[in-house]
């Protein structure tokens, strides 16, 4: 009696599960399967598979979205972003965790002030104040902006690592002749790289599929990165379903792919990320 | 000599800390604190966002206040958080309840529900778009087969539906996330607890009431809160890609607008008041937020 009262819950239990992994997976299915399909089979054949593997649908959107330019840009932008964001946040997180000096206290609340005040309130005023900049339009000044934005949880995050850390790593490296700078360096960064590559999936992914602002601040086709050129292409060729699909997954597929090598680190990251910061 | 590099060296260690702080204020000053003072700033000017700008005292708000464009763009900002709040940590609980004791596939489900984290909301919001299609949209092509023809809606073409089907967009985007969090959570609760309540005769809706809960508590209000502000100011991306507001201003929600009022109407100071009523009222979460996290960052 027991034993089929157990099963019956289970069978529950899994055909619900089974049912969340394929509206979850499918999805990402369809779109690979409707990017491979000719025109005429993607109206016909709407679940299955393609009729014919139509490869070209890739090189003619990759080549009509201008998509290597894109994707370039959002490296660019990506990178430069990271490169700004590590070192400055580190750097500020470190003498506001370690080292007593006036207006310490004043400085960290100040910068803590950013995390009240959401991105998308910004949106309008930021996009004023960089045209004042000149930096409209520029994957540089974006890059910039992305920064600028992310200071707030960067510093809160590699604060709470450095807090952590004891007191004599530095006073003994200080006694082997470092000065405050040269044990920041050598003794305690490299200790705090878990903070650093929460920062570095949290953030960048964060600035990688970055949207609004984007769409707000680059306009031209040079500029554009990856999610507002995606949106450029489906306006312009909604038509053609299939190279639309193609685009997307030329969009999607390297993520996924990092996603998966490296999941660990991205939930990892991702979870603390959201929930420390 | 040696007095005058001590005196050197006193002064570099004085100067360290704020040349080692300068330049995350130098960034965040030019970014966040200059935009808000300056929208704060122009949100008393009537301003196109080029030409001269012109004071008109706090005009720009009593405009808003008596705008219903703005006020039903709330409504929905509104409707549309409540939704996905309550559903993302619903079916996210839910979720990780069911495989908490799993031991074959855990993996598997959590590495493929936490997939769509990652995902751009371009990407998403155009795929779901094609899922919803009237004609060639896999989801109307689902009902049929099943028999559940009665089911089929205008996605995104109707009025009155359109809205929960963007949300729905945004809850499937992060179900795994917050499955992940609960997972966490439901982890730490000691077994002692669960099998003294057994002893106890407790069933599984008490123990659910009166262990598992108080003892995710945190977790549980960390997780509202993601979900809240998320949903207050993410909302603009799935809805700028699929339906922009429309049909007939149904999914408008406030950024949306905002955006339009500033680029279409080229009216930017009005924009700007509608930005800082919109901060004000998400403040309030917001600070909420800022206290849970940082509780237990003891600044002495």
């Amino acid at each position: 009696m027991r034993k089929k009262k157990v099963t019956i819950g289970s069978v529950f239990r899994w055909a619900i599960l089974l049912f969340f992994l394929v509206i979850t997976i499918y999805p990402v299915i369809w779109m690979i399967f409707g990017s491979l399909k000719t025109t005429g089979d993607f109206y016909t054949n709407i679940w299955g598979i393609p009729d014919t593997f139509h490869i070209s649908n890739y090189i003619e959107a990759w080549e009509r979205g201008g998509l290597g330019r894109k994707y370039l840009n959002s490296i660019l932008v990506t990178g430069l972003f990271l490169l700004i964001i590590i070192p400055v946040n580190c750097c500020a997180a470190y003498v506001l965790a370690r080292v007593r000096f006036k207006g310490r206290k004043l400085i960290y609340m100040f910068l803590l002030v950013g995390m009240m005040i959401p991105a998308g309130i910004l949106g309008m005023p930021t996009y004023s104040v960089a045209l004042k900049l000149g930096l409209v339009d520029s994957v540089w000044g974006i890059a910039f902006v992305y920064a600028g934005q992310a200071v707030s949880f960067g510093v809160f995050l590699m604060r709470s690592f450095y807090v952590s850390l004891p007191q004599s790593l530095e006073d003994a490296a200080m006694i082997d002749g470092c000065n405050r700078f040269q044990s920041f360096v050598k003794v305690v960064l490299p200790l705090t790289k878990p903070g650093i590559m929460i920062q570095v999936v949290f953030s960048g992914l964060n600035t990688w599929n970055e949207y609004f602002l984007s769409s707000i601040m680059l306009r031209s086709e040079e500029a554009k990165t990856l999610p507002v050129g995606i949106m450029t292409f489906v306006g312009e060729y909604s038509t053609d379903f299939p190279q639309m699909f193609a685009a997307l997954t030329a969009a999607t597929m390297p993520l996924i792919i990092i996603y998966l090598l490296a999941q660990k680190q991205f939930i990892e990251g991702l979870t603390a990320g959201a929930t420390k910061g | 000599m040696v007095r005058e590099r001590q005196r050197n060296g006193k002064l570099v260690n004085k100067i360290f800390p704020y040349c080692m702080t300068a330049p995350a204020i130098i960034l965040f000053v030019l970014f966040v604190i200059a935009p808000f003072i300056y929208g704060l700033y122009t949100s008393f000017f009537q301003w196109d966002g080029l030409s001269e700008m012109k004071y008109i005292g706090t005009q720009n708000y009593s405009f808003v206040f008596q705008d219903k464009n703005y006020w039903s763009a709330l409504g929905n900002t509104f409707k549309y958080a409540l939704v996905v709040t309550v559903l993302k940590n619903g079916l996210g609980l839910a979720l990780a309840l069911l495989i908490v004791k799993q031991v074959r596939g855990k993996g598997l489900f959590r590495t493929s529900l936490y997939m769509p984290v990652t995902f751009s909301y371009v990407v998403i919001g155009v795929l779901w778009t094609w899922i919803y299609n009237p004609t060639f949209g896999i989801l109307n092509s689902f009902l049929t087969k099943v028999g559940l023809g009665s089911l089929i809606q205008g996605w995104l073409s109707d009025p009155n539906v359109a809205l929960y089907s963007v949300a729905w967009v945004d809850i499937w985007k992060w179900i795994g996330f917050h499955m992940v969090l609960y997972l966490a959570g439901l982890q730490g609760v000691p077994n002692e607890l669960y099998e003294a309540a057994e002893i106890d005769g407790a069933g599984k809706f008490q123990k659910f009431w009166s262990i598992t809960l108080p003892q995710i508590n945190g977790i549980l209000v960390v997780n509202v809160l993601l979900a809240i502000t998320g949903a207050f100011v993410n909302n603009y991306n799935l809805i700028n890609v699929m339906t922009d507001g429309g049909p007939f201003g149904s999914t408008e929600v406030a950024l949306t607008y905002i955006v339009r009022t500033a680029f279409d109407y080229r009216n930017v100071g009005k924009a700007n008041a509608m930005s800082m009523i919109l901060f004000a009222i998400v403040l309030v979460i917001g600070f909420l937020q800022f206290r849970v996290m940082t509780k237990e960052d003891n600044y002495e």
